[in-house]
């Protein structure tokens, strides 16, 4: 019998020259759950793109039951089944659920919306799939869970059998992600196909039937989950040997760097983000802030690094107050910054990377000579932290805009690291880049606290902030929640009580451990 | 050959180039259906600069005003900054320069460039406004230097009907200024000189302010892409977050913008009035300043190029202003062709996204056909 989806001989060429899929042949079986794995830029999203009809292929051929198709829109291919649950979520806020649900194929009576029917359909849907949704819920009130739900209800309501997730779990928390994966064994029962693109191996193995595994626009292999190995995979995707553990040496904590007061920080809209938070940060020590999004961890970091005054409360690097001084004040004592956003915060994409890699510089010698900015300097300057942190590009006159993710992140790196402060804070210093360039950030990260610098980092990959931190503090609502001075004895399951408010430790607990 | 394509300079050279002849070619066709001689009426146009000295002296007058609004924009759209305020610069430039040149007994080598520095002072006052009003309210710059021209040009109509205008005059016109009110000829008064400071002397008004805009040139050119200020500007015009997280001061960053685009636009006004028109008239700049933005955005707000659409497009000015006086074709045909070039000039923007649509559909036609075949057989 033919596979329900075959992708036969694909070949994509942006008009850029970039190969983004070349020579692809994919399979999809019914009813199975098809994990594709890859680093940034492998050609996975490509891939699915094609799938349904949002980009062409250069040459090759889909066929669905053994019958070939021309997608030439997301239409088209929704006709023929096949949708798209995107990363980013297609929905207007402003909106219930059960009308994003049903948006631009709205069920009408005359000229108007049938918002009855609307709801009825949603909550019908709903409950065949076993997919909680509040079909009256305002769409911007409602928790990323749901409103991924949605989304997904949204390509069920317009009749597919086969679900393409893009990075499903990326926004989640550990226990949305399950609630998903419950959602997804309910969707195969019910006799739907599912493929998802994914970073993380740990959810390979623990859903999927089959992996494929892409590197470089081809596919290096399709196993059963079963045969595979998380090591087997990385390998497979890099071309090399992975570690996904991390090797550190022994705590070696030093004097006392950083200390927080009281810290407290309300939003413009009068929110109270942060609540009297108090920690402090040791020399050669990695503390890893666990929370899920939104809980204050933004608004922590940039309080810290000089983007905003708090309320109340202070934070003191040695002697000096560095709250609601200049984000520049903040760098001179010492404190260097990887910006959670990227793009937006932390690069400038459309001026070149040397001059990326000097923001923090470029006002003191010898990048300043007399009244001009010596370009030699800069250019050396550029040269050598492009050959130092691995930088893939021709030169450092190209726009950052030029660079993969997980290369964009490294001239972030790059810069913040060749500061040489005495805290680096890192906001999801790995999120959305490849496996090479998340192994190498890591290892940066680690090298640094060895060589005695105090890191705070803030990351929404769990295992990450696990792994790599020495003590952690969770977050929820604002508020410190727990503290756990020994991050390698603790569980996920129990940091997630903590993340979610469900435990919580009393003040006098957390106080020596803080 | 082609290393002498891909050098940036050349290119960019080559493709203003080409947009201003793409919209003479358009202009002649349209010229061939509104006049009765229109090979005549084109010649004047494309040569009527050259043809008489006085001519050339009227291109090269424009021209200098040309550059100096087009780095006054430049640099404010540089930093991504609508500003729309050389205007007001503009008139206040020439506002100072002229009551300075007027009324301050003092001899040329002292007057010319007291004139000249307080209208540099005013024009970075009055930007210095919107730039801190966009810096620490958020003001959008479009609206608040929309309004501060429309006060600069009022307040100069005041003073000049009310208090300059001299009591008998029947125009809205200053009294000439005196010869040490006047910019000197850019030709030395020197002995060996005589013969050619007579020419241009008797038939144009270039004069040191042509020496002035070639130092305002490099000036700009290197504030804006060797200082450290200029840096800052390059950043904020980018991402003003990125330049916020990076430490830079965008406030102050920000303001100096506008302060500093107002200095060129502010000397702009001293050339009108000290070189061009040798006392403060009414409605001294009619567009001149919006001129500045075409200038500016041809030259994709780089100094460096400004020259070169300044001089480009103060030719086309100069030959069309021949065209209207020695032909049958009207002003309005004249500034359809202006018009055509600033189109041209977006339209090689849009050429890139056009260019992407075309090669799109050559893929899907190629999609068909590939696939066509494949489903045909399939269907046997």
């Amino acid at each position: 019998m033919a596979p329900l989806v075959e992708m036969r001989n694909i070949v994509k060429i942006y008009s850029n020259g970039v190969i983004a899929n070349n020579g692809i042949d994919f399979q999809i079986e019914k009813g199975e759950i098809h994990a594709i794995v890859g680093e940034n830029g492998a050609g996975k999203t490509t891939l699915m793109k094609i799938l349904y009809g949002s980009e062409q292929p250069t040459s090759g051929e889909i066929l669905i039951n053994g019958e070939p198709v021309i997608f030439k829109n997301p239409l088209d291919a929704m006709k023929k089944g096949v949708g798209m649950v995107h990363q980013n979520f297609m929905q207007i806020p402003s909106f219930t659920a059960a009308e994003n649900v049903v948006l631009g194929h709205e069920p009408t009576r005359g000229i108007s919306l049938d918002k009855k029917k609307a709801v009825e359909e949603t909550r019908k849907l709903s409950e065949q799939y076993g997919l909680l949704v509040e079909p009256e819920a305002i769409t911007e009130t409602i928790n990323v869970g749901m409103r991924q739900r949605i989304e997904i209800l949204k390509i069920l309501y317009l009749g597919a059998e086969i679900l393409i997730f893009d990075e499903p779990t990326a926004v989640l928390t550990p226990q949305e992600t399950h609630d998903l994966f419950k959602a997804v064994r309910v969707l195969i029962e019910k006799g739907k196909t599912i493929v998802f693109i994914t970073h993380k191996l740990r959810e390979v193995t623990e859903i999927s039937d089959r992996v494929t595994v892409m590197r470089n626009g081809k596919i290096m292999g399709t196993l059963k989950t079963a045969d595979a190995t998380r090591e087997g995979l990385a390998r497979m995707m890099v071309g090399r040997e992975v570690f996904l553990d991390i090797h550190k040496q022994p705590l070696k904590r030093g004097r006392k760097v950083m200390s927080i007061k009281d810290l407290s920080y309300v939003s413009e809209t009068g929110r109270t983000m942060l609540r009297d938070l108090s920690f402090n940060l040791y020399e050669g020590e990695i503390l890893g802030i666990a929370g899920v999004e939104g809980n204050g961890q933004t608004e922590l970091v940039e309080v810290l690094s000089g983007l905003r005054a708090p309320a109340s409360g202070s934070a003191l690097v040695g002697e000096t107050v560095i709250t609601a001084k200049t984000p520049r004040e903040v760098r001179q004592a010492g404190v260097a910054h990887i910006p959670e956003d990227r793009l937006s915060n932390g690069l400038s994409l459309s001026a070149s990377i040397d001059d990326n890699l000097i923001v923090d510089r470029f006002f003191k010698p010898p990048f300043k000579k007399g009244v001009i900015i010596d370009h030699k300097v800069v250019e050396d300057n550029g040269k050598r932290l492009i050959r130092q942190f691995g930088i893939l590009t021709p030169n450092g006159e190209l726009p950052v805009s030029s660079l993969s993710g997980g290369n964009m992140q490294k001239v972030v790196v790059a810069r913040e690291f060749s500061s040489n402060p005495k805290i680096l804070i890192a906001a999801q210093p790995t999120r959305g880049i490849d496996v090479g360039a998340t192994e190498f950030i890591r290892d940066q990260l680690v090298q640094k606290r060895t060589d005695g610098t105090a890191v705070l980092l803030v990351s929404a990959d769990l295992s990450e902030v696990m792994s790599l931190s020495d003590r952690i503090i969770t977050m929820f609502e604002g508020q410190i929640t727990g503290v756990f001075p020994e991050a390698s004895k603790v569980t996920e399951e129990e940091l997630g009580y903590y993340m979610l408010g469900i435990k919580r430790q009393t003040a006098e607990e957390m106080e020596a451990l803080l | 050959m082609k290393k002498f394509f891909s050098n940036p300079t050349i290119r960019e050279g080559l493709r203003i180039l080409l947009a201003i002849s793409s919209a003479l070619v358009l202009g002649f066709i349209i010229t061939l259906f509104v006049s009765e001689d229109p090979i005549g009426a084109y010649r004047a146009f494309l040569t009527g600069p050259f043809t008489r000295f006085n001519r050339f002296g009227d291109w090269i007058e424009e021209s200098i005003t040309l550059i100096l609004v087009g780095l006054s924009v430049a640099i404010a759209f540089k930093a991504n900054m609508f500003s729309l305020g050389t205007q007001g610069q503009l008139v206040l430039g020439a506002l100072v320069s002229g009551v300075i040149a007027l009324y301050v007994p003092l001899p040329t080598i002292l007057r010319v460039p007291l004139a000249l520095v307080c209208a540099m002072v005013v024009g970075f006052i009055w930007g210095w406004i919107p730039g801190y009003l966009k810096a620490n309210l958020d003001a959008n710059e479009i609206v608040s230097t929309l309004m501060l021209n429309t006060i600069a040009i009022k307040l100069y109509d005041y003073l000049l009907v009310f208090y300059i205008k001299p009591k008998d005059a029947g125009y809205n016109v200053s009294a000439p200024f005196p010869v040490e009110g006047q910019l000197p000829s850019f030709v030395p008064n020197l002995p060996f000189l005589n013969k050619v400071y007579t020419l241009f002397t008797t038939n144009t008004n270039i004069t040191i302010m042509l020496y002035i805009v070639v130092l305002a040139v490099v000036v700009a050119y290197y504030l804006v892409f060797k200082t450290p200020f200029g840096y800052k500007l390059r950043m904020i015009g980018s991402n003003m977050k990125f330049a916020r997280y990076g430490g830079i001061d965008t406030k102050m960053t920000t303001i100096l913008v506008f302060a500093i685009s107002g200095v060129f636009g502010a000397l702009a006004g001293a050339h009108m009035t000290m070189a061009i028109q040798h006392s403060i008239i009414t409605n001294i700049s009619v567009s001149m300043a919006f001129e500045g933005i075409i200038v500016a955005i041809l030259a994709r707000n780089n100094p460096l190029y400004i020259p070169l659409t300044g001089l480009a497009y103060g030719y086309l000015r100069a030959g069309a202003n021949i065209m209207e006086r020695s032909s049958d074709v009207s002003r309005e045909m004249i500034s359809i062709i202006q018009a055509l070039i600033i189109l041209f000039v977006t339209a090689e923007r849009i050429l890139p996204t056009v260019q992407r649509v075309i090669e799109e559909r050559k893929e899907q036609n190629a999609t068909k056909e590939r696939s066509l075949p494949a489903g045909g057989s399939n269907e046997h």
